[in-house]
């Protein structure tokens, strides 16, 4: 009896979920129908969904076409220092933050709450500014810097909610047998933080994968753009576009993210649901 | 143990954020005083010319409501949206895993990707949601959905809310799951049916993460350049600018850059208000 009434509240649960699975399904289905369609089908009137037959080697000749391996070079170069970056100055200002009360505490957790409420939007000509005046423009280094500068307070947040659950009587206690303030700090307390150094590390990194406007501002010439400005620079004031090559191309670019972000998502819940309550 | 131990491990992060944040701070405030070439040249301190010419700006005024209206329809339709789907996956049923999986996607793909694939979909022509609704029997003839603003804004308005969905799903998620189970066992033994326990139980309860969330979308939606940018870049006829799409054609299409400065200062100081909201809750919350 307990089973069929569960049977049937699961049945009304997916009927009421089912139209906004189908938006979110859609533009999946899409993306993915689309890139195997060879080009001419692509144009025709009324469009189908099913191609004629798959065409996988869309892939191969968008991956040429559009260039596609140095924008993945940009992408992962630009993500990964800027995760990098963000984490050496996180670290240690989340340690501060969790563990000692000082000060200036309170006034700097409402810098970076403020700095987090900051888009590079809002700032985008003064950043730009800032980037002709290192003489950066077209260079994915001034990218590196903005992605950190603008992830610290996400990083800095996350880690410290993490770093308060970490007992601090096991780095206490190897102080007190002799080891020096650094080793105790790397040998005691970071391996036990690297949970959530590898959650706040790919969030960084999605969130430089991901970035839109910095890019489309800063980088000039095409073998300089990050994905998404190259996946864009496919649509955006060309007269034909190859949708089947962009289809393609935006369904690899998003694939590394998705597979992160599906892997971190239950980590988030309660990373986020622990932080809105706090 | 050194009591300047603390400032030397926030030092690294407070001058890189400092850096990448005071200096294009500054340089904003000197330009929107400024007469500044198109070229970025400084040829004059001007004072507050640069606001009054954005603000008798007619299409300044216009991007501003309609960002007002962006703001208000894509937060207001997400709450609506992520209540009673947040309580549906918050309840026991078959398959609820990849429920929650499928619902959280829109948030793995990036938001210009997600606004190019739309741009295709939507295609008047080869588009697969004419081609969806056709075979459907909902409409007879393609719509041209990107064409005229009355249409395409819309469209965006529901594009945002759509993404918008799982983040707030997910606060919600975290905030069903404080609730204490032998609260509806009480309810429902004096009789209470589904909707006054969520009138009496479940909302009550939840209010600090609905407001939480809304803060969090609106700082996020007035911020939001991708969707509007990739979808009409404002257009046709600057009929759907919001003030950041709007900000961008003045500094980057126009050369406006004293212009563009004074709008993202008065971006900022809003900004700044919604971020005292949202500290003073944090703040509450903390207590």
């Amino acid at each position: 009896m307990a089973l069929t009434k569960k049977t049937k509240r699961s049945l009304w649960c997916w009927l009421a979920l089912s139209p906004i699975i189908c938006v979110i399904i859609f533009p999946f289905a899409v993306m993915f129908f689309t890139a195997v369609k060879p080009r001419d089908e692509v144009f025709t009137f009324p469009p189908t969904w099913l191609p004629s037959r798959f065409e996988w080697q869309n892939y191969i000749d968008m991956w040429h076409a559009t260039k596609f391996g140095d924008a993945l070079f940009n992408s992962l170069y630009v993500s990964f220092s800027a995760t990098i970056i963000t984490l050496i100055v996180a670290i240690p200002a989340a340690y501060a933050l969790a563990r000692y009360h000082f000060a200036a505490k309170s006034s700097y957790r409402l810098f970076l709450l403020v700095t987090q409420m900051l888009s590079p939007i809002v700032l985008v000509v003064g950043l730009f500014r800032l980037v002709v005046w290192l003489g950066l423009i077209d260079s994915v280094n001034s990218l590196v810097l903005i992605y950190a500068g603008f992830n610290i307070a996400f990083a800095i947040w996350m880690l410290q909610n993490y770093f308060q659950t970490i007992p601090k009587d096991l780095e206490e206690s190897s102080w007190m047998e002799g080891a020096s303030f650094l080793q105790g700090l790397i040998k005691v307390f970071l391996p036990m933080a690297i949970p959530a150094i590898a959650v706040t590390s790919m969030f960084t990194f999605i969130n430089s994968w991901n970035e839109f406007v910095l890019a489309l501002t800063v980088l000039r010439t095409e073998e300089n753009y990050t994905l998404p400005i190259q996946v864009y620079s496919l649509v955006g004031g060309r007269y034909t576009v190859e949708w089947h090559h962009v289809m393609a191309a935006a369904l690899v670019a998003s694939l590394p993210a998705a597979i992160l972000f599906s892997w971190l998502q239950k980590k988030l819940v309660t990373g986020l649901s622990s932080g809105a309550v706090k | 143990m050194s009591k300047k131990l603390p400032l030397y491990l926030i030092l690294p992060s407070l001058l890189l954020a400092l850096f990448v944040i005071s200096y294009p701070l500054y340089e904003l405030i000197n330009l929107s005083l400024s007469d500044v070439n198109r070229f970025g040249k400084i040829r004059g301190f001007i004072g507050i010319e640069n606001f009054t010419y954005i603000f008798e700006d007619p299409l300044f005024i216009d991007a501003a409501l309609r960002t007002v209206l962006w703001t208000v329809a894509v937060v207001g339709g997400t709450i609506l949206f992520s209540v009673p789907i947040a309580v549906i996956l918050n309840t026991d049923f078959h398959g609820r895993g990849i429920a929650r999986t499928i619902l959280m996607l829109p948030w793995a793909i990036s938001l210009p990707m997600t606004a190019i694939v739309w741009r295709w979909s939507l295609n008047g022509e080869f588009g697969m949601l004419n081609a969806t609704l056709m075979n459907l029997g909902f409409i007879e003839t393609p719509i041209v959905w990107l064409a005229e603003s009355a249409l395409a804004f819309p469209v965006q308005i529901g594009l945002g809310i759509l993404v918008s969905i799982p983040f707030t799903i997910t606060i919600f998620l975290g905030g069903l799951s404080s609730i204490p189970q032998d609260l509806y066992e009480a309810a429902k033994m004096d009789g209470a049916n589904i909707w006054q326990q969520f009138k009496r139980i479940t909302y009550p309860l939840l209010r600090p993460f609905i407001n939480m969330a809304i803060v969090l979308n609106v700082i996020y939606v007035f911020n939001s350049f991708p969707i509007i940018w990739v979808l009409t870049q404002g257009g046709p006829n600057n009929e759907t600018d919001i003030l950041v799409t709007y900000l961008y054609k003045q500094a980057f299409n126009f050369g406006h850059i004293g212009e563009a400065s004074a709008v993202s200062l008065v971006m900022f100081g809003v900004l700044l208000v919604f971020t005292i909201f949202y500290a003073r809750m944090v703040m509450k919350n903390e207590k």
